[in-house]
């Protein structure tokens, strides 16, 4: 008994030394390029016409909805709203938080509970969703036929596949691949310039890889590994799209499990978490470095979810680093003039 | 007579069938591709600081770990021939294939 008690301090001991900043950061560095489908080359037609459709409130049934509603480059690539009041058509309200477009480029599974894939099979999904855009396909591809301007982009971007729900959702797609970071203070740093981030934020990333076991999933330059786990913000039995991705297989490890968001420009993205119910950075660290909002009760809860004792002063600390993760705005213009 | 059966058993399944250690270990399975015979018994290691949880869905030889916790072995053995990929629940980008001969 004794032993196993010594021995449980030493791999406790062991857990959380911390990783020093001074080592390899190769893993950290944003990629030069972006991964793309063989069906799906990127071309400045694609990306341009996708970035029209994608901006394009005809997209909807109202008229007055588009992707970039929930998803808006102004506002960290997703609404600043709070938990499910993602607005769609007529005021409908999303069942999640509206998750960020920016890097999804990288990700291997798309939406929350990653029930798909790429981004084509996701572009399309917000579409029809009732709660979103509420445009069937079979009322969008015939009106989207009869506006002359779409035909020929579509021939420019797809020559001969014609606009179909194919090549809609390889359009968008294409310009969603665009949208990735830029270069933010913590890259300076990690490129190896010292001086590029605050000593407080240093110490951050110091307890970001270390004692607050924040990189055991948000890992790599995307600040995620693209894991899914329960992180106990509710308790006993969840309902509905809180059952996360259950909903899609119900296997026992997917039981009230969502995607790891990314970090990258997570201070513009807020409010946090699947449903958005935490409005603050230094709240969110407090809660996944603190064992959950609930610590007991919570069916598959994450093993890596447990209270790693964080001072305020550290959370204030892995914050501070979180806001180098900031770069500028990605060098886009909003088009306001759509075809006709 | 039971304890001999099962001696019997244990060294039958020595004699005929080899065990492969998959190690998960920084969030990949090492290795990621594996050939091995049918009845050969996988042993899942988990050398990481948290949770892994290798599963397939492929029909003839479905199974689940389950959420297996730093430090820890689980077994499985292969049933059918054929080829397969192993995923882990918890990282989708963790993928192993297995071929059963
Ligand atoms: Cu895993």
């Amino acid at each position: 008994m004794i032993r196993t008690l010594v021995l449980s301090a030493l791999v406790a001991t062991l857990a959380i030394t911390s990783v020093s900043a001074t080592e390899d950061m190769s893993k950290w560095l944003r990629p030069s390029e972006v991964p793309q489908p063989k069906n799906n080359k990127l071309t400045p037609e694609r990306i341009e016409l996708g970035k029209l459709l994608y901006f394009d409130t005809r997209l909807s049934s109202s008229g007055e909805v588009s992707c970039a509603t929930c998803h808006h480059p102004k506002r960290g690539w997703t609404d600043e709203k709070p938990t499910a009041k993602a607005v769609g058509v007529e005021g409908r309200v999303g069942p999640r938080n509206s998750p960020v477009v920016l890097n999804t480029a990288y990700q291997n599974r798309q939406f929350w509970d990653g029930r798909v894939r790429t981004l084509e099979q996701q572009a399309l999904g917000p579409i029809e969703a009732d709660v979103e855009m509420n445009m069937p396909l079979d009322v969008l591809l015939p009106k989207l036929r009869n506006i002359k301007g779409y035909v020929d982009l579509f021939e420019k971007a797809y020559p001969g596949e014609g606009i179909t729900e194919k090549t809609l959702a390889k359009a968008i797609a294409s310009f969603e691949r665009t949208v990735v970071s830029t270069e933010s203070p913590f890259d300076k740093y990690a490129k190896g310039d010292k001086h590029a981030i605050s000593d407080k934020a240093k110490e951050g990333f110091d307890l970001f890889t270390g004692k607050a076991g924040c990189v055991n999933c948000h890992d790599g330059f995307n600040f995620t590994d693209g894991s899914f786990h329960n992180i106990g913000l509710y308790d006993g039995e969840l309902q509905g799209k809180e059952l996360g991705r259950y909903l899609v297989k119900m296997r026992a490890a997917w039981y009230g499990v969502m995607k790891t968001p990314t970090l990258r420009d997570v201070a513009k993205s807020f409010p946090y978490f699947h449903d958005g119910s935490v409005k603050t950075l230094e709240e969110a660290t407090a809660i996944c470095a603190g064992g959950g909002r609930f610590e007991h009760n919570v069916k598959n809860k994450s093993l890596s979810i447990v209270d790693r004792h964080l001072t305020k002063e550290e959370i204030d600390k892995v914050v501070a680093f979180m806001h180098t993760l900031t770069g500028p705005d990605m060098d886009l213009t909003i088009p306001t003039k759509f075809p006709q | 007579m039971k304890k001999i059966l099962l001696v019997a058993v244990l060294a039958a399944s020595t004699l005929f069938s080899a065990d492969h250690v998959i190690d998960q270990k920084g969030k990949t399975f090492i290795p990621h591709e594996i050939t091995v015979a049918v009845g050969d018994t996988l042993i899942f290691k988990n050398s990481d600081p948290f949770a892994h949880n290798a599963y397939t869905d492929d029909e003839a030889n479905e199974f689940d770990i389950g959420m297996q916790s730093p430090g820890t072995n689980a077994s499985v053995t292969v049933k059918s021939a054929g080829t397969f990929s192993v995923e882990c629940a918890i990282h989708p980008n963790m993928l192993l294939e297995v071929t059963a001969k």
